[in-house]
């Protein structure tokens, strides 16, 4: 019996987890997000990004480009590896190669705004910024450190980095207000938040409906825990309403509108409205208040309706609509069974082992972050609810951002298919440098989440900078006048 | 007629063949398709990114995929 008690309380942790992932506010950053991961891979032709990561674009120019770049170009990790294959060695070399390589995965717009709005904005953004800084750190470390290996690259032609594909102007008009949609929904100020008018729908029994998912579904509200809401029950129900017609009305969209395809595009619509609004059950009714949020969404959506019918061929809005269900496809049911499954873990971990390993800003917890993240694989986003979990056992926010840094980047699978582009020496390297300065980040991050003024560690960050850039320009030197003295003697 | 479709298989590889495939049988055009999956194989010709298209050994599209249309077109134009 207790056996079965202790089963009942995995369950439940893993259902609780669900529902508190599938809450109204994850809904309202993922579902933009996942529109806009859709619309950067089919609305923005490649060339705009790659065209400066040709052979003989400068360095102030490829390095930024390819940190950038990974947010436009990466949110498919099936296109980062022929990318990274072709920056390296046909196009701008090894070190920008290497800069793509590593910041692609941290700037993933889906993995960005998921952790942004699960475990925090600070954390997000410290991601970015860190890993573009560190990104072209080791782009410009490895180019140095096989500086001859790269002079001695293939030297076949410049052609495909070519072209002058622009961005069309309706094209930005529509990320401008993708984006807004996606602020509009997650941003907690008081326009958005505030109520504006409310209605009472009246179905009665409510009240006893919620205390009926409250007793299926406990929670710990000082945890953080969010148990299942009645608009939790109607957005999960519209959820299943979008995956059916979603399948039969988006998988080959690109050969026509049918009529599941319209069922699709209002249950998304009224998914995202449902959860802007706020909704409380009484006993004589379902009482809703409309928020700012629910209003911004709105004008959002109409916006890019009008924008979408107006100045886009027909074709794009249908390769639009197949880019976003394939990602929905390929990551929305690993994240539901990854969410699932954090949720009965967390009952297994004793909070003390996370807290004795990584419970304070240390060098070795750092570490400790980083290998966990090598060693284990996990999908694109399912990182964010196990780093959350750690979070939630009492992990460190440092070693935690060391953790986010190293999972996507690192990982046995990554690291043998690096190996075969680039060869093994480079590849083990590589590796190296990405565990330091992955450690370094949470350490960084650690200390200003503990206190140490930003203007210190701003201060350490430039002084490292310089060392680093002096050393390497030494190292630069002397190589190329080595490879000049050879050059010579070889004459 | 020789298609090759290059793309280490993901889902646009997929359906950017079975368009190809289509648009070939639709026209009655008499084509052999090949998958190419090996990044080095991929490599050797000049795109960057995935899934491409090659007809005849010229590589038509990279990085997207293009209407049946126009595979249909570079098709009869490759035929002559």
């Amino acid at each position: 019996m207790d056996l079965l008690t202790y089963l009942v309380g995995l369950l439940q942790g893993g259902l609780g987890n669900l529902a508190s992932y599938l809450a109204a506010h994850v809904l309202l950053c993922l579902l933009p997000a996942f529109f806009i991961a859709g619309a950067l891979t089919a609305l923005v032709p490649k060339e705009a990004v790659t065209r400066y990561l040709g052979r003989n674009a400068p360095k102030v120019i490829s390095y930024p480009a390819a940190a950038v770049g990974g947010f436009v170009l990466a949110v498919c990790s099936c296109t980062i590896m022929p990318l990274f294959a072709g920056i390296y060695r046909k196009g701008a070399g090894l070190g920008p190669a290497i800069t793509f390589l590593f910041v692609g995965p941290a700037i993933n717009i889906l993995a960005l705004a998921y952790t942004g709005v699960a475990i925090g904005m600070d954390i997000a953004i410290a991601r970015i910024l860190l890993s573009v800084l560190f990104g072209i750190g080791i782009g410009l470390i490895m180019a140095l450190t096989f500086l001859r290996d790269d002079a001695a690259r293939d030297q076949a032609g410049n052609g495909a980095f070519a072209g002058g594909t622009e961005v069309h102007k309706s094209t930005w008009l529509f990320f401008l207000l993708l984006i807004g949609l996606l602020i509009a929904g997650t941003l907690q100020v008081g326009l958005f938040t505030n109520g504006y008018a409310q209605f009472t729908l009246p179905i009665s029994g409510m009240d006893r409906f919620q205390e009926t998912l409250d007793w299926l579904v406990p929670f710990d509200a000082s945890l953080g825990e969010e148990g299942v809401t009645v608009q939790g029950v109607i957005l999960i129900l519209l959820l299943a309403v979008i995956g059916v017609s979603a399948w039969f009305g988006l998988n080959s969209v690109d050969e026509g509108y049918n009529p599941w395809t319209w069922t699709a595009l209002g249950a998304i619509a009224a998914t995202v409205i449902v959860a802007a609004v706020k909704m409380v059950p009484h006993a004589g009714g379902l009482e809703v208040l409309i928020t700012g949020k629910m209003l911004g969404i709105l004008v959002a959506m109409i916006g890019l309706w009008v924008v979408a019918s107006r100045y886009f061929d027909e074709y794009e809005i249908q390769e639009w609509l197949w880019e976003t269900w394939r990602f929905v496809k390929q990551i929305f049911p690993l994240l539901i069974g990854g969410v699932f499954a954090v949720g009965v873990i967390r009952g297994l971990i004793n909070p003390k082992w996370i807290q004795v390993l990584a419970g304070y800003n240390t060098l070795l917890a750092n570490l400790v972050g980083v290998l966990f993240g090598v060693f284990m694989y996990f999908p694109t986003l399912v990182e964010v609810p196990i780093a959350n979990m750690f979070l939630s056992l009492g992990m460190h926010r440092g070693p935690l951002l060391a953790y986010l840094m190293a999972d996507p980047e690192l990982s046995l699978q990554s690291i043998l298919i690096t190996s075969r582009v680039i060869g093994k020496t480079k590849t083990w390297v590589y590796v190296a440098w990405v565990t330091v300065f992955s450690t370094l980040a949470g350490l960084i991050y650690g200390a200003w989440v503990d206190g140490t003024s930003p203007w210190l560690l701003l201060a350490y960050l430039i002084i490292g900078a310089a060392v680093l850039a002096v050393g390497l320009s030494w190292v630069g030197k002397r190589q190329r006048q080595s490879a000049a003295t050879a050059q010579v003697s070889a004459h | 007629m020789e298609v090759k479709i290059l793309g280490t298989g993901c889902p646009k590889c997929k359906r950017l063949e079975q368009l190809a495939r289509q648009a070939a049988a639709e026209a009655g055009i008499q084509a052999t398709f090949t998958k190419v999956t090996d990044v080095d194989q991929i490599m050797s010709y000049p795109i960057l990114s995935t899934p491409g298209l090659v007809i005849d050994e010229k590589v038509k599209s990279s990085g997207r995929i293009p209407r049946k249309e126009e595979i249909l077109g570079w098709m009869k134009e490759a035929q002559g």
